[in-house]
């Protein structure tokens, strides 16, 4: 399959079941919400060595929060639902609990399973703090010295995808990475996805497997432009610089949805900005059990 | 299917105990059956054809018409269903009720909402005392649920009241959410004497000081910003109420006590 010059590799991304939540951070500005969202997902890029993945989903304004003040919605990711509780209490304690004006909702509902949100942070308030049941869900209001904490007792989990992606294969290295940037700039309006990588990008893809016993995961060799010559490449000699992006979704559809709008977003640049192929993480059915088949998607 | 109506034959001359006639109780059960039914009146149990003309099918939606405040217990343990009041009503509304709607058209007798678990009662009219508290001896109130008291609520609303809301559009008599463990009393009017007395936890919401001041037994803690607030009068949007209509607010003056036991209750008073 060939867009606008670019090529379309007949493979498909792995990626693997997660358990995730979404969160929504207000504050008394835009400023600050996002300031303590930015804190909170903060080093959360991969779970091989981060224990979650989490991201900016969107800015909400003040008719879309609980509390009717700006705010941030946030996505986090765990490969299990006791990893995602410890991520979530650890991180909402030290990055909004702390962070000025803040408080701390839950943005999915789930009553068959949910995690402690604000529940165990609420000792932070040394018996001064408060409950409040409001239309059958349980607050907390943790006395601090900028006022008071509002923050939900609990939060639902979601089974979620993780590690859903693609490669872009360019001409140069900033080729590569304006591609990337554009798809980012069209994924990120999409709801239910988060690209946790820097930017959204990632440059050091990796394989599953080292030859050092201790790692589980290494340079994705085959895609090394720099090793063409030295390793079983998958680049052709016009290939300079890869980058990937990563996925993480509520749902396979969401996953699917945002892989769709970042390739388009990028063969729309197509061969005359150095776009050459578009392929994706696949590992021999090693990694996971959801595969993105793109010429599917992009069919 | 229409409304299943008890209609009072005459005004009764004992009090009777209508606990069984709810919506739960009722369910799949033919008029018959229901006319068959024994309710205890004074100390002797008598037919309810003997006392209600009845009329309707809809267990689901029961109605009481020419009330009394003789008729007690009514929608005692309901957990599901609507029962409508057109009358005043006596003591015990909605004891023990785990779920459903009661709505009244006129006043209440004593212990309405008394250990009320969830649901909602909305009473267009007054209530009486111990609104949303425990039955004597007992030391948990109303534990979920809303009360909606359009008109005033008599001495002692919330007396050990545990979780839920009372929203009390008039006034509140003495000793307003006295000994209470949790839960929120909001009052648009003016609370009488003794506000808070014992008062362990909880918030009373007022949207003006009380008249006679705050109790000295409640420290000022001064003008805050409460988030809560907000979140809270969201939840009063979708009630047939006042509050649904009142403008939110966050901005409130903090007072805590009761100071002469653990102190965690709080009086927030609009500012």
């Amino acid at each position: 399959m060939i867009i606008n010059g670019v090529t379309i590799d007949a493979t498909f991304a792995e990626a693997f079941p997660m358990k995730g939540t979404r969160l929504i951070i207000t504050a008394m500005n835009a400023k600050w919400a996002m300031i303590s969202a930015q804190a909170f997902t903060g080093f959360a890029t991969s779970v091989i060595a981060c224990g979650c993945e989490a991201g900016i989903e969107k800015l909400l304004d003040e008719s879309e929060t609980p509390d009717g003040r700006p705010g941030v919605s946030i996505l986090i990711f765990a490969m299990g639902g006791k990893g995602l509780a410890k991520q979530v209490e650890t991180r909402s304690g030290q990055c909004v609990l702390t962070s000025p004006t803040s408080a701390l909702f839950s943005g999915l509902d789930n009553p068959d399973k949910e995690i402690a949100l604000g529940q165990n942070l609420r000792y932070f308030g040394d018996g001064f703090q408060i409950s409040k049941m409001i239309d059958g869900k349980r607050y907390w209001r943790i006395p601090v010295m900028d006022g008071e904490f509002l923050t939900q007792e609990k939060t639902g989990v979601h089974d979620s995808v993780g590690g859903g992606n693609f490669l872009v294969l360019a001409e140069s290295q900033a080729q590569a990475l304006a591609a990337c940037e554009a798809a980012i700039e069209e994924m990120r309006k999409l709801p239910n996805i988060i690209m946790p990588f820097p930017g959204g990008v990632v440059r050091s893809g990796s394989k599953v497997g080292s030859k050092f016993k201790a790692l589980n995961a290494s340079t994705n060799d085959a895609f090394c432009p720099t090793l063409k010559g030295q390793t079983k490449s998958e680049l052709s000699p016009e290939v300079e610089s890869v980058m990937e992006i990563v996925i993480d979704g509520l749902t396979k559809e969401d996953i699917d949805k945002a892989m769709r709008v970042g390739i388009q977003a990028i063969c729309d640049l197509g061969a005359e900005n150095g776009i050459r192929r578009i392929s994706a993480g696949n590992y021999g059915g090693k990694l996971g059990p959801f595969h993105f088949h793109l010429q599917e998607i992009m069919a | 299917m229409s409304s299943l109506i008890f209609a009072l034959k005459t005004p009764p001359a004992q009090r009777i105990d209508c606990s069984l006639l709810t919506p739960n109780l009722l369910a799949d059960k033919k008029i018959t059956d229901i006319a068959a039914i024994e309710l205890y009146t004074g100390n002797k149990a008598v037919r309810v054809d003997s006392l209600f003309d009845i009329t309707g099918d809809d267990a689901a939606d029961i109605k009481f018409t020419n009330s009394s405040d003789k008729l007690d217990f009514v929608g005692r343990n309901m957990t599901t269903g609507k029962i409508t009041i057109t009358g005043n009503v006596g003591a015990y509304l909605g004891l023990f009720l785990e779920g459903g709607q009661i709505e009244v058209t006129g006043n209440t007798g004593i212990y309405t909402a008394c250990e009320m678990k969830s649901g909602q009662i909305k009473i267009n009219g007054n209530a009486g005392e111990f609104v949303g508290g425990a039955r004597p001896g007992y030391k948990n109130g109303m534990t979920g649920g809303i009360v909606i008291v359009t008109g005033n609520t008599a001495d002692r609303t919330g007396d050990h009241m545990r979780r839920g809301m009372i929203l009390i559009e008039g006034n509140a008599g003495d000793y307003c959410a006295a000994r209470m463990v949790s839960g929120t009393i909001a009052v648009l009017g003016n609370v009488g004497e003794h506000l808070g007395f014992g008062m362990k936890r909880g918030t009373v919401l007022l949207t003006q000081t009380p008249t006679q001041g705050i109790p000295a037994n409640f420290n000022d803690n001064g003008p805050h910003t409460l988030a809560f607030l907000a979140l809270m009068f969201n939840s009063f949007r979708k009630l047939d109420s006042q509050f649904a209509k009142t403008e939110s607010f966050t901005r409130v003056q903090r007072y805590s006590g009761d100071l002469g036991g653990i102190g965690m209750g709080e009086i927030l008073v609009k500012i």
